[in-house]
């Protein structure tokens, strides 16, 4: 049998982690690290998302109907309002259901009035817009449309909320960002640095006739496993750190804060931190050992 | 076996010649001295021979080949009948005396079979056997040399380069890894020795080339160290 092939890679591969196994606990060490903090901070950037748009769902626009309007005026609204491009969901709600939930909210205060008789409150379409940011400019088209008598989106609060939340989300982005390329930036010295301690054993191997694909896999082999490892170990600390938080998040009744579920988001998070790791591993040692190969 | 027709080195971002104009040629069989002092050029001449680096001019041609149009690929099996023996040994220091031995055998894609037959045998020929086992930083540096020697001639090499084999050693030491260097030349193998170790050069009366300054200022049989200027 010869000692060339897969065999030798994958052997000469546990070997060197072994023999340099101080340093390469070292480097995967660092690499665990920096994707723990770009991972801690890509879940609180995935659930800062995510909140921002539970809130912004929850905004609508309601288009109070004129008090005198004909029947079919009403019904040409509803037809106008459905069919329009950038709405989602148009509901209708009749004065009796406003009053209805307005007595629900003020408890006893309205008792003994008969609402039937005589009820000030207008009827109403509530409507979902497909894009929350249209809001503003939907209601203003809104507003010209025939037997409407007025149109509430929540103006102000609206504004401030969508302010606040592009804020926050070019922020994670930008913070996300500059964690990634200092985590590449970091990790693909780390790995330099492991080949560099290494250099004497390369340029032997040169001096003794080996060719450079023969010297660089094992090299190649290591840096992928040091990646995978340094990648799958933050992942387990995350599920574990994520799922206690979600846990604590139900069990103190901070139900604002609706979190996403575990299992998908460190399914999101794998994605991008196992190709991270294993690519940083591999292109920091062919990079790192080309110019020891030029001998 | 090797040819140099006026060659030259010059090194990036240096004004003078590491080799002006060298011509020579060695036979198979040969045990060859290359003397001078030091930047005289030895060191040089050797990394040209093993096509570490290409001469600035001239033809350097090692078993009847230009070694400058020698494809990249052709490398390995250049430096695989070119046994290197160094002044700092060059060993693996985590390894013992048979893996770095062995070292040599499986980048050529050796069976282990074929390795664990050659490797004692190899280090029968320079008597270390008996430390097959130890680690290289445990050994003495005449040890250490003569474990670069059996790495040198495990893939039995037409060619043993051997760049100060004795700088770092007691002149007992060096005498005798001299004496192996001669001994594997008796047995058909063309050797080349760089040294600036008169005593050496003198006691074995081979063939010497001298260098001075990049420039072959003699090419003697038999010669002595003595007659260099």
């Amino acid at each position: 049998m010869f000692v060339s092939g897969l065999g030798y890679i994958i052997g000469e591969t546990f070997k060197g982690l072994y023999r340099n196994r101080w340093m390469c606990i070292t480097s995967t060490g660092v690499v665990v690290v920096t994707l723990l903090m770009l991972g801690l901070f890509m879940l609180v950037n995935l659930n800062i998302d995510h909140i921002t748009e539970t809130v912004k769902e929850q905004v609508e626009i309601v288009v109070y109907i004129e008090d005198q309007a004909a029947q079919e005026a009403v019904n040409d609204l509803y037809k106008q309002l459905s069919e329009h491009r950038q709405v989602e969901e148009v509901t209708y709600v009749s004065s009796e259901e406003h009053m209805r939930r307005l007595q629900m909210q003020l408890g006893g205060m309205l008792e003994g009035y008969d609402s039937a008789l005589d009820n000030p409150l207008l009827a109403s379409y509530e409507i979902k817009t497909v894009v929350p940011e249209s809001v503003v400019e939907l209601a203003e088209e809104f507003e010209t449309y025939p037997a409407v008598s007025t149109v509430f989106y929540g103006q102000g609060y609206v504004e401030n909320l969508f302010a606040v939340t592009g804020v926050l989300q070019y922020v994670g982005m930008a913070l996300m960002l500059g964690l990634a390329v200092t985590a590449i930036f970091l990790i693909s010295h780390t790995i330099k640095l492991t080949v560099m301690m290494r250099r004497k054993e390369i340029v032997i191997m040169k001096y003794v006739g080996a060719s450079n694909w023969f010297i660089r896999w094992p090299f190649l082999m290591e840096g992928l496993l040091m990646g995978l490892v340094g990648a799958v170990v933050p992942l387990v600390i995350l599920y574990y750190l994520y799922q206690y938080s979600i846990e604590w998040v139900a069990g103190n009744n901070l139900y604002f804060l609706s979190l996403l579920p575990a299992e998908p988001v460190i399914r999101e998070l794998a994605k991008y931190l196992i190709p991270l790791g294993t690519g940083l591993g591999i292109i920091g040692s062919t990079f790192s050992i080309g110019r020891f190969l030029r001998v | 076996m090797v040819e140099a027709d006026n060659v030259s080195m010059k090194y990036n971002r240096c004004k003078q010649y590491a080799l002006e104009d060298v011509s020579f040629s060695i036979s198979r069989g040969e045990f060859v001295f290359i003397v001078g002092s030091s930047g005289a050029g030895k060191s040089t001449l050797l990394k040209l021979i093993i096509r570490e680096i290409k001469p600035t001019a001239g033809l350097m041609k090692v078993f009847g080949k230009d070694i400058s149009r020698l494809p990249r690929r052709r490398l390995p099996s250049l430096r695989r009948s070119i046994g290197m023996v160094f002044q700092d040994f060059r060993l693996i220091d985590d390894r013992t005396v048979s893996e770095n031995v062995a070292f040599a055998l499986m980048v050529t894609g050796a069976s282990r079979r074929d390795i664990r037959k050659k490797v004692p045998h190899v280090l029968g020929l320079v008597g270390l056997q008996e430390k097959a086992k130890e680690r290289v930083c445990d050994l003495s540096g005449g040890e250490q040399q003569r474990v670069g020697l059996a790495r040198a001639l495990v893939n039995r090499p037409s060619i043993i380069m051997a760049d100060e084999p004795t700088g770092n050693l007691d002149p007992g030491t060096a005498l005798d890894i001299m004496n192996l260097l001669r001994s594997i030349n008796l047995s058909g193998t063309t050797v080349l020795v760089a040294t600036h170790n008169r005593e050496i050069v003198d006691r074995f009366k081979k063939r010497v080339i001298y260098l001075d300054q990049g420039k072959l200022i003699g090419d003697e049989q038999k010669g002595i160290y003595t007659h260099v200027r």
